[in-house]
């Protein structure tokens, strides 16, 4: 099947001067990013903050523009269109946000906000918006009748669904959900993310889904890659990156996720230090600092994404010695 | 910290050339011909011998890019040209009256920083009680109450009626310190009086946030006590907004002056300001102004490490 | 209405009032306010001249209402041309950036390097004096003040989520623009708008003051203070008048935009400011104090005051800490979680208070009753006995003092000492907490530390005099995994270290209670629900909401979450019974009573009437 949307060696630089005299630097957001996405996938990306997770999910909207590489969405590379052709292109993808308070304009009705889709685009006849209107809401679980009231009337989660029924107004073929449940509590959550799940099922929708709960990625995603300092260190199927992780950060990183299923009194490993700046970033491995397996290699060269199994791919020079370990109950 | 210093006077330095064009383009995008704008009273056309003449004295005859040239490498020797009344060159004046109209400013900065931080910072610590209530209603009818208006009634009460003071002039401070100060007094205070009330209401309004901060909670919870709590982690705070107002309100504060000067007969900078303005002498009013406006970015100049110094993030993070 | 719209009405009304005079002038029965009247002169009010004659013998009161035409016309011309052209520049500034920010925004901001009475000046030296030339005078020096305001208000909502939203819908930028910034910034626009108005007032009446403004004869506020002022000995009065009508219409102008500003962003803080700065009135203790371990907290409130009356928050939660135990508080945002660690020590928020119950404490003294002591009567107790560590360790500690001074100021506080002394200690204390190089760090400010040794140093600072009972709140909940696992550590060793501690660890993540805690306490919409160790409370839920709380978690193997329908109660919208009931599945017809925390044996405790019933099955 081909991929819905693809980057290609997509990078990201944020250039950021000390001062307006000081010293320019870098700050790489995304280095060296493929990845692609086809229909009916849900695609988590997990990592720290500032890794570059939000920053990927602009740029393959659109949103955002890459210092180097493409986007290309079904074949066409995204830089080719501009203005009018451009918003456009902006229909068939679509965003959901972290906080379901600041995503929602607090002056507007929700109908008018989910209409806005409809009307940029003619999806619908103006005749038919307000019917369309009333069955994305009843989609996303929602009375119609709440069309007319101001977002403040409605709670968190309320909210977030509203902003999934706006993402889904033009009928986009890729979504972009940027932490849609941080922000919500564990019951609300859970409601959600059914949701998602089965939004995916039926309008067959290519999603890429950010998040640092790792057991929420788990549950929903098919595929899952894991940042670090901007790039991808390890790719996979879902399933087998949470059991048999191979890169030693994704290891540490399911090693640092509390679990209910982790019986009493074991502690994970923890990984000692910090997340290095991604302004001035470790040579070669960005990871070595705080790698148990570092050795003089990992210093002197960047290792490549390297297939290790079917699907699967990692960025370690010692992937060699990581199977077996690690991986979430 | 040196490097911030040394970035911030960089600043002003484009910034006083900035102002300099800028006086430049207004003078020569207005609409018409300054030479003749200046010599027309009324309704009459002034004579055309007296316009080429005073064209070529003005030196606009030359072409504007030469003009700009001369204007900028005169402003760089501090050359601000000859007065249209008495042909005098402007700038040994403006040296010798700069330095009145500082007085007058930093005079009313001390007095109106010595008066409102703490008068601001009550009325925060008693939101809604009468002191506060007291305190923003005299804050409200001092920022409303014109300088000039200010300036006279003072003059009227303490010169004309009580008789305490003279109504205004000046007396150099080497010749009579004591009677320096006293002429200083109202002009200083006249001038404080809207600033103080400015402080007040930014001290009130910033402390009221530091208030709320979580910090303070923090020096709640580890058992310091009130006066502590006020000083170190309250009122240090909350300086740092205020003084930005400080700045920004500058160009009031300097704006004051010139009518402050007026009334009380200030000998200082803005007083020769309005006799320039009123003759209509163009040099006199280009060097004033500029003058007065190198002051100004001078002064915030000084804000902006003051600003330093109570902020540790700012000087690192820029 | 509120009360701050109403007031906002008012004050705006008679402003229409007082407008409506001078622009009604041509029509109300004045006196001329041109020419002369010899004998008149200096006369004082009269029946004819309310308010008397001037100079040349004319009347006062006429002349004050023709001339606040021209400073009228003036201040709010020009405060609408500014408003007009600073609004189109600050936004398409604000919205492009790039290129046309510079052209906009910055090249305006050169007109701020003048201050504004002297570039008033200098346009008026070219084109004369004159009501049109003061009005494009102060357009031009209005220009920026708009231009800024409207430029960081666009740059603020523009970065905005919803502003994303709809560029990510494909709407054209001028039609979000025009839609979707423009009323986000109107607020501030019209409150720069009144500040303009009153400005320009200002600027008018100075210059006419100064002879430069508006050309007499002609009638103006300014000018009639400037003939005023020269003949101040004859009659003072003429300078009253004008003076009055200045500083009054300048005086309503400054009310009507303060009263603006308190409609258009209503401060979230109580007006009051400050409660703990207050005096307090101090809770005599209802009841003797027991023997307690450490702490017991008996059915304690808390209730916020609000205008109406008071509301309560948290109702009746009750537990107990021992001496080495971590007692963790779990639940939903808004259960109360956090309230229940602020009451502990005092540090509510403003409005709000503890309402009933008691939270008594073991100190050196003996025991007292924690939910009745004064501001006062907990300093020596805070940071000493009882210490707290926040969510956000960035905005919890000073930006503006050095980390080593911050930790010090607590040490110093309860132990007096030398500065050197107590800086060893710092020392001591940060390489404990494990930050490294702590006799540099002592130095750095809070903005120089990462996020987790920002926390590490919150830690410290909470440990720094041995407490007994150490209140965190969510302190690992803004951290990264990796990060917060090694909090989770680092506050696991800290128990080691003194065993006698007792914690409590406040937390919505269910499977840091696992990791961490000892005792977990379930909380929801405001009360404790469940009560018992971790591993018997997880392993066997007695409380319909704790057991749906533990199937939400994503961590089953089942296709689809357990979701709990509907959402939590908003107080002062709770149900009367059972506050889980309009959510549960359980719920019976006696759910509607409200419900006691029930003793279920092994010293566990439930609010659920029908645990027994609902259990049986399982046993
Ligand atoms: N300053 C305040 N004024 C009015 N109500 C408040 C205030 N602070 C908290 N509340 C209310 O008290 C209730 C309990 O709040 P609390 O902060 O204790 O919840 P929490 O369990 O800590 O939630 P979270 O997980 O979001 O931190 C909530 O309904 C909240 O809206
Ligand atoms: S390449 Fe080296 S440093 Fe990087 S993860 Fe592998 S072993 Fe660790
Ligand atoms: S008391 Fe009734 S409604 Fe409440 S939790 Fe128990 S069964 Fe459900
Ligand atoms: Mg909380």
């Amino acid at each position: 099947m081909s991929p819905v949307i693809e980057a290609l060696e997509l990078t990201r630089n944020f250039p950021s001067r000390s001062g307006w005299v000081g010293a320019k630097r870098d700050v790489w957001a995304l280095r060296g990013i493929n990845l692609s996405i086809s229909r009916g996938e849900t695609v988590g990306v997990v990592g720290e903050s500032g890794c570059g997770k939000s920053t990927l999910g602009n740029i393959l909207l659109g949103l955002d523009s890459p210092t180097g590489g493409g986007v290309r969405f079904e074949g066409k590379y995204l830089h080719d269109f501009k203005g009018a052709h451009r918003r456009q292109m902006r229909k068939r993808m679509q965003l959901v946000f972290q906080d379901p308070f600041g995503s929602l304009d607090p002056r507007r009705s929700v109908g008018a906000q989910i209409a806005d889709g409809l009307r940029n685009h003619d999806v619908v006849p103006a005749a038919e918006i307000p019917a369309e209107v009333a069955r994305l809401l009843t989609l996303v679980g929602l009375a119609p009748s709440v069309a007319p009231r101001r977002p403040s009337q409605f709670s968190g989660g309320q909210r977030q669904r509203i902003a999934i029924a706006r993402a889904l107004a033009p009928r986009p073929d890729f979504i972009v959900a940027d932490e849609p449940v941080s922000a919500l509590d564990v019951s609300i959550q859970a409601q959600i993310v059914n949701l998602l799940a089965d939004l995916r099922e039926e309008l067959d929708l290519a999603m890429l889904f950010i998040s640092h709960d790792l057991h929420v990625v788990r549950h929903l995603c098919t595929r899952v890659v894991v940042m670090y300092l901007g790039r991808i260190v390890e790719e996979g199927p879902a399933e087998q990156i949470f059991t048999a992780p191979r890169h030693p950060y994704t290891q540490a990183l399911l090693a640092a996720t509390p679990s209910l299923k982790r019986p009493a009194g074991e502690t994970g490993k923890v990984l000692d230090g910090e997340l290095p700046s991604p302004a001035n970033p470790p040579s070669g491995c960005a990871f070595r600092t705080r790698c148990a397996l570092a050795t003089g290699d990992c210093a002197s060269a960047v290792p490549p994404l390297e297939t290790v199994g079917p699907e699967r791919r990692t960025a370690c020079f010692h992937a060699d010695l990581t199977a077996g370990q690690g991986g979430l109950q | 910290m040196l490097r911030y210093v040394a970035l911030r006077v960089l600043i002003a330095l484009v910034l006083v050339w900035l102002v300099s064009t800028l006086v430049f383009l207004v003078l020569h995008l207005v609409p018409g011909d300054p030479a003749e704008l200046l010599l027309s009273a009324g309704n009459t056309a002034p004579d055309p011998e007296a316009v080429a003449q005073l064209r070529s004295q003005m030196g606009l005859d030359r072409p504007v890019l030469a003009q700009y040239a001369a204007y900028i490498a005169d402003l760089t020797h501090l050359d601000f040209g000859v007065s249209l009344r008495d042909q005098n060159p402007i700038a040994p004046e403006l040296a010798l009256r700069l330095p009145r109209t500082l007085e007058l400013i930093l005079a009313a900065a001390v007095i109106a920083s010595l008066i409102g931080v703490p008068l601001g910072t009550l009325a925060a610590m008693r939101d809604g009680g009468w002191s506060e209530k007291l305190v923003s209603l005299l804050a409200s009818a001092a920022l409303s109450t014109p300088v000039f208006v200010v300036g006279t009634t003072l003059v009227l009460v303490f010169a004309q009626w009580l008789g305490w003071i003279s109504a205004g002039g000046y007396v150099p401070l080497a010749e009579d310190p004591l009677r320096h100060l006293s002429l200083l007094a109202m002009p200083a205070v006249t001038i404080a009086l809207p600033l103080t009330a400015v402080m007040i209401r930014m001290t009130r309004a910033s402390v009221l946030e530091v208030l709320e901060k979580d910090h303070v909670r923090t020096a709640r919870a580890k058992g310091l006590a009130r006066g502590p709590i006020i000083r170190r982690h309250v009122v240090r705070n909350a300086l740092v907004p205020v003084i930005t107002v400080l700045g920004l309100e500058m160009g009031t504060l300097i704006g004051g002056t010139v009518l402050v000067e007026y009334v009380f007969n200030w000998p200082g900078l803005s007083g020769y300001l309005v006799r320039a303005v009123e003759a209509r002498d163009y040099p006199e009013v280009v060097g004033i102004v500029l003058v007065i406006s190198f002051l100004f970015v001078l002064l915030n100049l000084l804000i902006d490490i003051t600003y330093a110094v109570l902020d540790p993030r700012v000087k690192l993070a820029k | 209405m509120t009360r701050a719209q109403r007031s906002l009405y008012i004050w705006l009304g008679l402003a229409a009032v007082l407008i409506a005079f001078p622009l009604l002038a041509p029509v109300l029965p004045l006196q001329p306010t041109i020419g002369m009247d010899i004998p008149h002169r200096f006369a004082g009010p009269s029946a004819a001249n309310w308010l008397g004659n001037d100079e040349y013998g004319r009347d006062v009161l006429s002349r004050i209402i023709w001339g606040a035409r021209a400073s009228l016309a003036v201040a709010f011309g020009s405060a609408f041309c500014a408003a007009v052209i600073g609004t189109i520049l600050g936004l398409l500034g604000g919205y492009f950036r790039g290129i046309t920010e510079v052209l906009a925004v910055r090249s305006t901001e050169i007109v701020i390097c003048l201050p504004p009475l002297l570039l008033a000046m200098l346009v008026i030296t070219i084109l004369g004096a004159g009501v049109l030339t003061l009005t494009v005078a102060l357009t031009i020096l209005f220009v920026p003040n708009y231009t800024r305001v409207v430029y960081a208000a666009t740059l603020q909502t523009g970065g905005l989520d919803f502003v994303k939203a709809q560029e990510a819908m494909g709407t054209h930028p001028l039609k979000i623009l025009a839609r979707t910034v423009l009323p986000n910034i109107v607020p501030p626009l019209l409150v720069q708008f009144s500040l303009t108005v009153a400005s320009g007032i200002l600027l008018e009446s100075g210059l006419s003051f100064l002879g430069l403004g508006v050309v007499p004869p002609a009638p103006s506020w300014g000018l009639m203070i400037r003939a005023a002022r020269a003949a101040m000995d004859q009659q003072p009065l003429l300078l009253l008048w004008p003076s009055l009508a200045l500083a009054g219409t300048v005086l309503l102008l400054n009310v009507i935009c303060d009263r603006l500003q308190d409609v258009l962003s209503p401060k979230t803080a109580a007006r009051g400011g400050a409660a703990w700065l207050r005096r307090q009135i101090k809770r005599t203790p209802d009841a003797p104090a027991p023997e307690v371990p450490l702490l017991k907290i008996e059915d304690l409130s808390v209730g916020v005051a609000l205008e109406q009356g008071s509301m309560g928050l948290t109702k009746g939660i009750a537990f107990e800490v021992k001496p080495g135990e971590t007692m963790a508080l779990v639940g939903e945002s808004g259960s109360g979680k956090t309230l229940t660690g602020l009451a502990m020590t005092g540090l509510l928020p403003n409005a709000l208070s503890v309402t009933g119950g008691h939270a008594w404490f073991r100190t050196e003294a003996g025991v007292v009753d924690l939910a009745a002591l004064t501001e006062e009567e907990f300093g020596p107790l805070r940071g000493n006995d009882i210490s707290m560590v926040f969510q956000d360790a960035a905005a919890a500690l000073n930006p503006v003092h050095r980390i080593g001074d911050q930790l010090a100021e607590i040490i110093q506080c309860h132990r007096p000492m030398p500065k050197q002394q107590a800086e060893a200690e710092v020392v001591e204390l940060l390489r404990k907490v494990g930050i490294p190089d702590p006799e540099r760090r002592i130095r750095a400010y809070p903005f120089e530390l990462s996020g987790g040794q920002r926390q590490r140093a919150m830690i410290a600072m909470a440990v720094a005099n041995a407490p007994k009972l150490l209140i965190a709140d969510e302190p690992t909940t803004a951290l990264d995994p990796t990060i917060q696992a090694q909090i989770l550590r680092l506050f696991a060793k800290l128990k080691e270290d003194n065993p006698g501690m007792g914690v409590i660890f406040v937390t919505h993540n269910l499977a840091v209670v696992k990791e961490i805690a000892t005792h977990v306490s379930v909380m929801y919409a405001g009360q404790v629900v469940e009560q018992g160790t971790v591993e018997e409370v997880f392993a066997d839920p007695r409380h319909p909401y704790t057991k749906a709380l533990l199937a939400s978690v994503p961590e089953s193997d089942a296709e689809r979450l357990e979701s709990i329908p509907g959402t939590v109660p908003q107080p002062g919208a709770m149900p009367e019974g059972c506050r889980f009931a309009p959510r549960c599945g359980h719920a019976a017809a006696a759910c509607a009573a409200p419900q006691p925390l029930l003793d279920t044996g092994e010293g566990r405790t439930t609010r659920c009437l029908r645990w027994a019933d609902l259990w049986k099955d399982v046993a």
